[in-house]
């Protein structure tokens, strides 16, 4: 038996419109003060509602010189200063302890990028702005961060729009139990920009007076900004280092609603599973429940639901419990809401206090709940949930405790399979007989576009809203899971994590053109959903009807690994007992144009700049016993997981050699490259034969997806007994070790 | 003096145009939309839901100039086809400065 665990959160980082230091945002939010006022970041005229909660002291103009320009971004920047600060009450080093890193995004540079496209939108042929498109990932914070107050071992930028944040920090707490890292600094990041400000407001979700959550003169939400980071370590190794813990993260759950993409489904009964699932998972009972810091967006149709939801998690209970939201002070903060108000719920605990809802003055008597109207107050502070909700119907919540008041827990190291797999390339759809396509060594001189009909293969009643990429993504997913059988059982449980680098910046793109053409009065209020990096997992959920873990992950030319890796821990982790992990990337002119341009100014060519292709892949992760028990066919095992950053100087040392004989492994790879390749030729798999999906598929950045369903088929036909597939971009990179079962 | 007036059969086939090419209803003949068939809520007619309100208003507005309120106002008004293109029609009527069911300015079709 291993030793029981426990996490505690030794530092919390706050940035909002209320305060730009922890201190100052809490003192502020027991004040009641609100910090919601007219927009003045940008141009908001024609705004139906352009109140906001803007960070007023921090900008890029006034940051230091290395952190203006380049990736940098107004999200970044809010990043760092709460991440700098949660790690400074930690007294975290990350150069003597190994620590990780999860952010949760939504907008990331979009702020910056806007600048860009006006720009573009009236001189098209200006080769600056079409390069500077680029400028902005969605990794750019995390890669940023690593370089400033880094090094950070481990790496995830995780995205499900508005519990982005409550996300990061669940992915946090299971890297710690899995003890790939001694601490983790996990929290969400978003700036304001014009495309979410037209875009809710395309929605009709912004009220335009200060907003009123709960209250039955309700009319929407009110736009934030800002970052919340914790830092999450072990409680052992915590009071080892003389740490404080603030405060204990005693649980955890997520899972989706699988409802629509926009409206929360209105009876509460997901989130309501969800919010109970967590306090499960902490082993709290609803009566040492002494406060809940809800999602509480002040939009009619949240505040009801989570309602509901609090009523079917909490019972009798809900009676006595306090239940306040920030957002009516800080506003809705979209990817930084959820670790911000997880913050918020920790300090609560720590300081024995709790905050109001401010802008609260006759509550709904449909929102029947012990409110906290006005200021804050001082209480006895026992467990706390804190909620978030996010587009698409992603939920989740945590519960923080006074430390060790809840059980300890213990590692899960479960063992994890895989039960289907299926890729989307130019040349058509494969399931699991025929993946081992991808690894024929065709020239790439093939078609680069899927030229499938996807709206063929789809039930186009129930997939209109769903756009290319979003189609994709069902396909590959729906035929994965058709194969592995498991959609014939309950769906509730089923997961669905991917990755994607450009994601939707076509859509984005258009998004903004039409705005500057038309104004704000004229942006499309079905196209904005569709802006989100998390919108095509969000949509391949609802469509598919599956309510487990759902979010997307990025990480440059590796983001398909950044998806696999992600949903293995997972499962390994005992998160959920299935998970499909998969990888997209759509064809987009405005992205050939910009990488046309990078490619022809870059000093080292090797070779003709090809275009991109567009496709997707996803396989199948189980957990052994879950795929035992319902019969499934095994097509492969995961022997080994390893992930990497640039300062991890032998990244393969841990690898275990090939077993049997090298005829019987392979090293499978998305695309061919020299420095991947003198890697191997240093480790125990020289000499083993290498084979790429790059001919087959063409090339794009969710490529490692493709990979991994190319090594299941070759192993699910014993073609080859061991597989090791390898994916790297810059500064990253990812090992996954399959063997056939 | 010549009188032009936009044929409310002539809205209504631009509504079911719209509501095809904006809602995304792949495959979908706009002619067979019926004028009185419900265009909300599940069971009947298209079922389309709250998203699909809010893009039609906004849509109908960029094709025709009339603004439909928000709210409880505008449930009636979006019932069917032909409570749309009726509303559309005496809002254009009133721009114009005349009743609806019959006036003397020109409005072309």
């Amino acid at each position: 038996m291993t030793e029981p665990l426990r996490i505690s959160v030794t530092g919390v980082g706050l940035v909002t419109s209320v305060g730009e230091t922890r201190e100052a945002t809490w003192a502020a939010l027991r004040r009641g003060e609100r910090g919601l006022f007219p927009i003045d970041l940008f141009d908001t005229t024609g705004q139906r509602a352009s109140l906001g909660g803007a960070v007023r002291g921090l900008t890029l103009e006034s940051a230091p010189e290395e952190q203006r320009g380049g990736a940098w971004s107004r999200s970044t920047l809010l990043a760092l200063h709460a991440a700098r600060e949660a790690m400074e009450q930690a007294r975290l080093d990350p150069r003597r302890i190994r620590v990780g890193l999860v952010v949760g995004a939504t907008t990331g540079g979009m702020f910056e990028t806007e600048a860009r496209l006006a720009e573009l939108h009236v001189r098209p042929d200006s080769q600056q702005a079409q390069l500077e498109m680029l400028a902005h990932p969605l990794t750019s914070t995390g890669d940023c961060l690593d370089e400033t107050i880094g090094p950070f071992w481990q790496v995830r930028t995780v995205a499900s729009a508005c519990s982005s944040g409550a996300n990061a920090l669940l992915v946090a707490a299971n890297w710690l139990l899995s003890g790939r890292v001694d601490a983790v600094v996990a929290g969400g990041t978003d700036g304001l920009c014009r495309l979410t400000l037209s875009g809710f407001n395309a929605l009709a979700a912004i009220d335009p007076e200060p907003c009123r959550p709960f209250d039955q003169r309700r009319r929407g939400l009110n736009l934030g900004e800002g970052a919340g980071f914790l830092v999450l370590e072990r409680s052992t190794r915590a009071l080892a280092r003389g740490a404080e813990p603030l405060a204990e993260l005693a649980g955890w759950a997520l899972g989706a609603e699988a409802h629509h993409i926009t409206n929360p489904e209105p009876t509460g009964v997901a989130a309501g599973r969800i919010i109970r699932a967590a306090m499960v998972e902490a082993g709290v009972d609803a009566r040492l429940v002494d406060y809940v810091n809800a999602h509480g967006t002040g939009t009619p149709l949240n505040d009801l639901m989570e309602t509901a939801a609090l009523r079917l998690a909490l019972g009798d209970e809900l009676a006595r419990i306090p239940v306040s939201s920030s957002k009516g002070q800080i506003g809705h903060t979209l990817a930084a809401a959820g670790a911000i108000e997880a913050g918020i719920a920790a300090l609560s605990v720590h300081k024995q206090a709790i905050v109001p809802t401010a802008g609260l003055e006759e509550p709904d008597p449909a929102c029947a709940l012990v409110h906290v109207p006005g200021v804050g107050r001082d209480a006895r502070v026992r467990a706390v949930i804190s909620n978030s909700f996010g587009f698409g119907g992603m939920d989740s919540a945590l519960v923080f405790t006074t430390p060790g008041l809840a059980p300890a827990r213990h590692r899960r190291g479960r063992k994890v399979v895989v039960t289907g797999a299926a890729a989307l390339t130019p040349r058509g759809l494969h399931g699991t007989t025929d993946c081992g396509k991808l690894l024929q060594r065709d020239a790439s001189e093939g078609p680069r576009d899927v030229t499938l009909d996807l709206a063929a293969h789809l039930d186009l009643a129930r997939a209109r809203r769903l756009d290319r990429s979003s189609r994709m993504a069902a396909l590959v997913v729906g035929r994965a899971y058709e194969e592995s059988g498991a959609l014939s059982g309950p769906r509730e449980e089923l997961g669905v994590i991917l990755g994607s680098s450009f994601g939707t910046i076509s859509a984005s793109a258009a998004f903004m053109h039409r705005l500057f053409a038309k104004g704000p009065r004229f942006a499309s209020p079905a196209d904005f959903p569709n802006l989100v990096p998390s919108s095509p997992v969000g949509h391949v959920s609802i469509y598919l009807g599956l309510g487990g873990p759902v979010f997307a992950t990025s990480d440059l030319a590796a983001s398909g690994e950044s998806a696999w890796a992600q949903a293995i821990e997972l499962v390994e982790g005992g998160e959920a007992d299935v998970v499909a992990a998969g990888g997209y990337e759509e064809a987009s002119d405005i992205v050939e144009r910009s990488l046309a341009i990078l490619f022809e100014r870059s000093a080292e060519r090797q070779s003709e700049h090809q275009p991109r292709a567009e496709g997707a892949a996803a396989v199948i992760l189980e957990e052994q016993g879950h795929a035992r028990e319902r019969g499934a066919k095994v097509l492969a095992e995961v022997a080994q997981v390893l992930t990497w950053r640039e300062h991890d100087a032998s990244p393969l040392l841990p690898l275990e050699p090939p077993r049997g004989h090298a005829g019987a492994a392979s090293v499978i790879l998305p695309r061919r490259d020299r420095a991947l390749e003198d890697m191997l030729a240093r480790s125990t798999w020289r000499g083993v034969p290498v084979r790429v999906c790059e001919g087959a598929c063409g090339e794009h950045d969710a490529l490692g997806a493709a990979a991994v369903a190319a090594a299941v088929s070759e192993l699910a036909h014993r073609r080859i007994g061991d597989a090791l597939v390898l994916g790297v971009a810059p500064g990253r990179g990812y090992a996954l070790r399959l063997v056939a079962p | 003096m010549l009188r032009v007036f936009m044929a409310e059969s002539t809205i209504r086939a631009q509504i079911k145009e719209l509501i095809v090419r904006e809602l995304n209803l792949e495959g979908k003949d706009p002619a067979s939309i019926e004028d009185e068939a419900p265009l909300f809520g599940s069971g009947e007619g298209l079922g389309l839901d709250s998203l699909d309100a809010l893009q039609l208003a906004m849509s109908i507005e960029e094709s025709f100039g009339v603004r439909i309120p928000e709210g409880d106002e505008a449930r009636p008004i979006f019932r069917s086809v032909a409570s749309l293109a009726e509303y559309i029609l005496g809002a254009k009527a009133a721009q114009e400065g005349v009743h609806p069911g019959g006036g003397s300015s020109a409005i072309p079709a």
